[in-house]
């Protein structure tokens, strides 16, 4: 049956507020920071293959459950999903989470006992075992290391909740009680995600609901098909470096992409990026996935639809225990930084087929964790933990936003007046850093400073990038500011550390770090003389660079 | 009777409506007068010359509310102060970074965010530094201050905003800061972050701060030029209010004073809302939601138990604005709201829309877009004759040449079915619109009462009313004018904030009563110098509550708690359990086990005002009959496939306790009232029109 258009869209906008509704109830009532503040996790609607119909805000979750859902029904068979269960799953390679902290579930939704689709969510856990406390890590060398691995598992059966199921999980967290908020949350938000779309069922038909689906998924397919086949033909490579894997520090991490656009083909090729790492760094191919959809979206069409139907109009290609195809048990911890990295090798290729959209390298995002070895504030959370973005690189025709989270990174910032209400520490500073904007005929953004003073013995987890590579520049543009990372500052032992590590403290040191700042593009002598005096009176650019570097 | 009387004024986007009431008998008069966007005032004293031109005397004006949208519109427009800021040393990334996450297209990497209200050109550092319980880490570097001073007004900057860290702990800094500046430059417009959101989280806290920065002279400025109009008319009441975002009114005193000024950003639909609170109080009371469907966007308004439902943070035009507001939700679906077929070939409605200018295309000025307004003439719910009472002819061609050409053909439907789907999508989005809105708050709206307002509201309440499943709508009798009668149905309400983290367990109550009656009494000084009288003020305490380690708070009302003397141990553990109860009903769960912190203390001050008072149509009669308001029949399209023979009525012949059945549709000179079948309508009173349907 051919649904007509206005039907197609009455579904796709309940969806959507669906959606909407899924994300408001979680993360409202989820307890832990990364949740409440930071906004860390989606939640979605996908058609009976799994594959996603309107993306969650955390879009770059979107690829993954596809992965999770084809996983599950290999090891349940599509007869043994029933109705009530709830699934969940942690893991990397199993269900293509981004990494471990990060747990997924899904249900599936049945009505008139035919499955049409599962609602699912994903968030960050406070912590689920492992290394180190908040489990994320700069130096895991094997998932093991990264906490708590579930394969995917049933937590509720037909309605019945596994209570072992969940005292295992709990056992095997530093915070039991934020993870016990968290899962129930979640499980909640996914549960009401299966009684909508049954009721919609009801309301529109189930063919209906199921034929908007697969409409709505063609829609996108059809839209990212007519993008791509407007492009020139050709084929371009890229390629560019992390500083290291958090394990052999003396080594950068290389990805690569070639890019064959050929009529209505196009093909991403990643297979000369380099071995899997030994550090966390690695990523799999619902994570590519998510930079390459990224990536089209944001260079040939920004307000292009974003479902799963685009995979019907793109192909991949890895090898093998690659950093962009890693097998298990390869770490995965700090997959962010990779992704952001591999994200701006992609968009230096897609620039050649669309070079209105050309943008130099931006600056990457990373978590800062801090263990308060005396339990923190009394009647306060022990675990510190902030995300921090960077600034985007300057782009053909648009300088780069300063101080912001970038690509397919977008969490808020913990207020400085919430941590030091909240947390045994201040942060006496939280300052812009003058010239790290890439200089350009469009000028990188400007990173920031932020500096904190320990007031008890904690441990500092920073796992960040850009030290050693700092972004590219693009046409002539120079790369933006590296990042720092500096510990016991104002001491004699002050020390500039990689952009990634674990590090324990004493009560009263200061430790600081510096986001990278964006790369520039094009060449800085031919910035607009108006702009650069503009940023000498902001502030962004000192009067010493400006003579120096743009020659004004 | 000459009066007295009492004025409601409320300025819009094309239009300013007047409502005159005359105390002695209740009755109302109306007028409608072109908006003066460049100077408002000129508007509003023109709609205030035609009633004194029909023998009105302005002496006999005793009251004088206000709602305007100016400050909104200097915003949207880029027409306010230019802005100065002093801020913390070593802080300028907070005005950068913002929230960190980016509003809008997430895929845009050309993003940008709107240019800074106080350029980092014009931001002046300070060093003084609080820590988080208010104690003084570092003086205040007063040199700082006054050389900061001096170059912002060299600077020619108009208004300074002053943010510092931890100022709602301690604003002994901002406070100095504020006597250095005036010394320096005493006609300074000064907002002190303490003054205006004295609330935990620094952004939120600049964002207003420079906003209340940007728009004080604008809005002194206005209320300065509006009152001396005033007093030239011949208006001698000084009894002139403001709306403000929270449904109350303030006294120009008031918005002169400053600190205010970010109370007016939503005063737009709250005057609506408002009315709808005090007008349907009945109905209030059940549960209203109300839809104010106008030119080129539909608010959502939920009212429970009696009162519009807040929310405590916003924003306007991409800038956060955490000041307490009734709770909207705008979408884009208004009448001019226009209709294309998008990228992935379906058919979408909004966000642009035709405005006033082409317009619909039935207009007749050379708007080529189809429209919502197209859509419902086409399939004839809107007479083309009658349209503003027959102000302007519509062009029922040009409605269906527009949707055959651009929705139609691309889509391979005809135009009646193009029109039919417009109207459908246009439906369900406001449906969509109002069960997540509400789901979101823990509202479930099936057993409410649907009100609409403005133009359109009546032509779509009873298709969304259905798919919410529910069954009784409410059309006010003058729907084009109910903001400017909501204006005469407020109080003086001033809110007062003040952040404190702290686990519940380690406020001691009287420390809890301290805040809260030095809050009350900044209450009482303020509504002294307003001249209102602080003995006839009634407050009301809140506590912003969360479980530790939430990230957003929970209004907890403490009415009823707590003794004469003031809070006690008890007082604080009901708060607790009420706290749990609202948290259960909004998230679904509670955590009765896991502590509780106060993040902040509210105290909302009101002082009531005499109010509009509606009469009961006097000779209702049992078994009226309607006939006379019959105008006639018009071919509907209800469904895209067949027309019915519909009848037309006309409202103002409507007598109370009239019954009619749909399908039928009641044309009145502001609105058009859609009744399909299953829908009867009936005249109550109040000369409400009471939709109704078995469900």
């Amino acid at each position: 049956m051919k649904l007509d258009p206005v039907t197609i869209q009455i579904l796709k906008n309940k969806v959507a507020s669906l959606v909407d509704e899924m994300h408001y109830h979680f993360y409202r009532s989820g307890y832990s920071t990364i949740i409440r503040e930071s906004r860390d996790f989606s939640c979605v609607i996908l058609d009976r293959g799994g594959r996603l119909i309107v993306p969650p805000p955390m879009f770059f979750h979107a690829p993954f459950y596809k992965h999770f859902v084809d996983r599950t029904v290999e090891l349940y068979g599509e007869d043994g999903l029933k109705d009530g269960d709830v699934v969940v799953s942690n893991h990397p390679y199993e269900a293509g989470v981004p990494h471990v902290s990060d747990m997924a579930f899904i249900a599936p939704i049945f009505a008139d006992g035919k499955l049409i689709g599962f609602s699912g969510s994903c968030a960050h856990k406070a912590d689920i075992g492992g290394m180190n406390p908040g489990s994320t890590s700069a130096n895991s060398t094997e998932i093991f290391h990264e906490g708590l691995v579930l394969p995917p598992v049933k937590i509720s059966a037909e309605g019945i909740y596994d209570k072992d199921l969940e005292r295992l999980i709990l056992t095997n967290s530093r915070q039991p009680e934020l993870v016990r908020g968290d899962v129930r949350a979640q499980i909640a938000a996914t549960e009401m995600g299966v009684t909508r779309m049954q009721d919609h069922c009801e309301s529109f038909g189930i063919d209906t609901v199921i034929d908007a689906f697969e409409a709505i998924l063609k829609s996108a397919a059809d839209e990212m098909q007519a993008a791509i086949s407007a492009l020139p033909d050709g084929k371009t490579s890229a390629d560019g470096y992390m500083d290291d894997d958090g394990v052999e520090m003396d080594k950068g991490v290389y990805f690569s992409v070639t890019i064959i656009k050929k009529g209505d083909d196009i093909t991403f090729d990643f297979s000369k990026s380099q071995a899997q790492a030994k550090g966390p760094i690695n990523l799999r191919p619902s994570m590519v996935e998510a930079c390459v959809f990224y990536s089209l979206i944001g260079c040939l069409g920004h307000d292009m639809q974003f479902n799963d139907g685009m995979r019907d109009v793109v192909k991949f290609v890895y090898a093998p225990r690659t950093i962009t195809n890693a097998e298990s048990p390869a770490p995965v911890s700090s997959y962010q930084k990779a992704n952001l990295r591999l994200t701006d090798v992609i968009l230096e290729a897609l620039a050649t087929f669309n070079p209105a959209r050309a943008i130099a390298g931006s600056g990457s995002s990373g978590s800062l964790s801090i263990n308060w070895h005396e339990g923190g504030k009394p009647g306060h959370n022990s675990l510190q933990y902030e995300i921090l973005g960077s600034a985007y690189g300057g782009g053909n025709g648009n300088d780069g936003c300063n101080a912001t989270a970038t690509h397919l990174s977008n969490l808020h910032v913990t207020p400085v007046e919430i941590i030091e209400s909240e947390y045994p520490c201040r942060i006496t500073e939280f300052d812009m850093v003058p010239d790290s904007g890439g200089a350009g005929e469009y000028r990188g953004g400007v990173a920031f400073r932020r500096r904190y003073e320990v007031l008890q013995d904690c441990t500092v987890v920073r796992r960040y990038d850009r030290y050693k590579y700092p972004p590219p520049g693009s046409e002539g543009g120079q790369a933006g500011g590296a990042s720092k990372f500096v510990i016991k500052a104002g001491t004699p032992d002050e020390k500039l550390t990689p952009a990634a590590g674990k590090f324990d403290l004493d009560t009263g040191d200061v430790f600081y770090l510096e986001s990278a700042g964006g790369g520039g593009y094009g060449d800085p002598a031919a910035r607009d003389p108006c702009r650069l005096q503009h940023d000498i009176d902001q502030g962004y650019v000192t009067a010493e660079a400006a003579k120096e570097i743009y020659g004004g | 009777m000459s009066g007295p009387y009492r004025l409601g004024v409320d300025v819009g986007g094309t239009h300013t409506d007047l409502v005159l009431l005359n105390v002695a008998d209740g009755s109302i008069e109306i007028e409608k007068v072109s908006s003066t966007p460049a100077n408002p005032a000129l508007g509003v004293l023109e709609g205030l010359n035609r009633f004194i031109a029909q023998g009105k005397e302005p002496a006999t004006i005793e009251f004088f509310a206000h709602g305007t949208t100016i400050t909104t519109n200097a915003l949207l427009e880029g027409r306010g102060a230019n802005v100065g800021m002093i801020i913390t040393k070593g802080y300028r990334a907070i005005q950068e970074i913002q929230q960190q996450a980016r509003d809008g297209n997430p895929f845009d990497y050309f993003f940008q965010r709107p240019p800074h209200l106080a350029p980092q050109s014009l931001t002046f550092e300070a060093s003084g530094r609080f820590d988080y319980e208010g104690n003084e880490l570092e003086p205040l570097d007063e040199d700082a201050v006054r050389l900061a001073a001096k170059a912002l007004k060299d600077k020619g900057v108009a208004s300074i905003a002053v943010v510092y860290l931890f100022s709602y702990m301690n604003s002994a800094h901002e406070q100095r800061t504020r006597d250095i500046i005036v010394e320096e430059w005493p006609d300074a417009h000064v907002s002190l972050s303490s003054d205006v959101l004295p609330r935990i989280r620094e952004w939120p806290r600049m964002s207003t701060t420079l906003l209340n920065a940007y728009l004080e002279p604008v809005l002194v400025n206005y209320i300065g030029d509006l009152s001396d109009g005033l007093d030239e008319g011949g208006v001698e009441t000084q009894q002139r209010f403001l709306m403000q975002s929270n449904g109350g009114v303030m006294p120009f005193k008031a918005a002169i004073a400053g600190a205010k000024t970010v109370h007016t950003l939503f005063s737009g639909p709250a005057a609506g809302a408002q009315a709808a609170a005090y007008l349907a109080a009945e109905d209030a009371k059940k549960g209203l939601v109300t839809l104010d469907m106008g030119g080129t966007s539909c608010d959502i308004a939920f009212i429970e138990g009696g009162t519009p439902l807040e929310v405590t943070e916003g924003e306007v035009a991409r800038r956060r604005l955490d000041v307490p507001a009734l709770d909207l939700t705008t979408i884009s679906a208004g009448g001019g709201s226009i209709a294309w077929v998008d990228g992935g070939g379906l058919l979408a409605v909004g966000p642009q829309s035709a405005g006033a200018d082409p317009g619909p295309a039935c207009y007749g000025k050379d708007g080529e877009n189809p429209t919502v307004t197209d859509a419902d003439i086409a399939c004839g719910f809107l007479n083309p004759h009658y349209f503003l009472g027959g102000v302007q002819s519509l062009d029922v061609d040009a409605s269906l040449k527009a949707l055959e050409k651009k929705v139609g053909k691309p889509l391979g439907m005809t135009a009646l079915e193009a029109a039919a789907g417009i109207r459908r999508i246009v439906d369900m989005r406001m449906a969509d619109e109002v069960r997540v809105f509400g789901a979101k708050r823990g509202v479930d709206p099936q057993e409410f009462t649907l009100l609409p307002f403005g133009g359109a509201g009546a032509v779509h309440a009873a298709p969304v009313a259905e798919e919410l499943a529910m069954a009784r709508i409410l059309v006010p009798p003058r729907p084009g004018a109910f903001s400017a009668l909501g204006l005469l149905c407020t109080d003086v309400v001033h809110d007062y904030i003040r952040s404190e983290l702290r686990p519940l367990e380690q406020v001691p109550p009287d420390h809890a009563e301290e805040i809260f009656r030095e809050l009350e009494d900044r209450g009482r000084t303020e509504l002294k110098s307003e001249g209102m009288n602080p003995a006839a003020a009634v407050f009301a305490r809140e506590f912003d509550m969360r479980y530790t380690g939430q990230g957003y708070e929970l209004r907890v009302s403490l009415e009823g708690i707590g003794s004469a003397e003031g809070l006690d141990d008890t007082a604080l553990s009901e708060a607790r359990g009420r706290f749990d109860g609202i948290h259960a009903r909004i998230h679904g769960h509670a955590a009765k086990e896991k502590p509780v912190e106060i993040v902040s203390y509210r105290v909302r001050v009101r002082v009531a005002v005499q109010k509009y008072e509606p009469a009961v149509e006097a000779n209702f009669l049992e078994t009226p009959s309607p006939a006379e308001a019959r105008k006639g029949t018009r071919d509907v399209w209800f469904t895209s496939n067949a027309s019915t023979e519909t009848a037309i009525w006309d409202r103002s012949s409507l007598p109370a306790g009239s019954v009619l059945l749909g399908p039928a549709i009641v044309e009145q000179f502001d609105s058009t009232i859609v009744v399909p079948a299953g829908w009867a309508a009936h005249v109550d009173g109040y000369m409400n029109l009471i939709l109704t349907r078995e469900v």
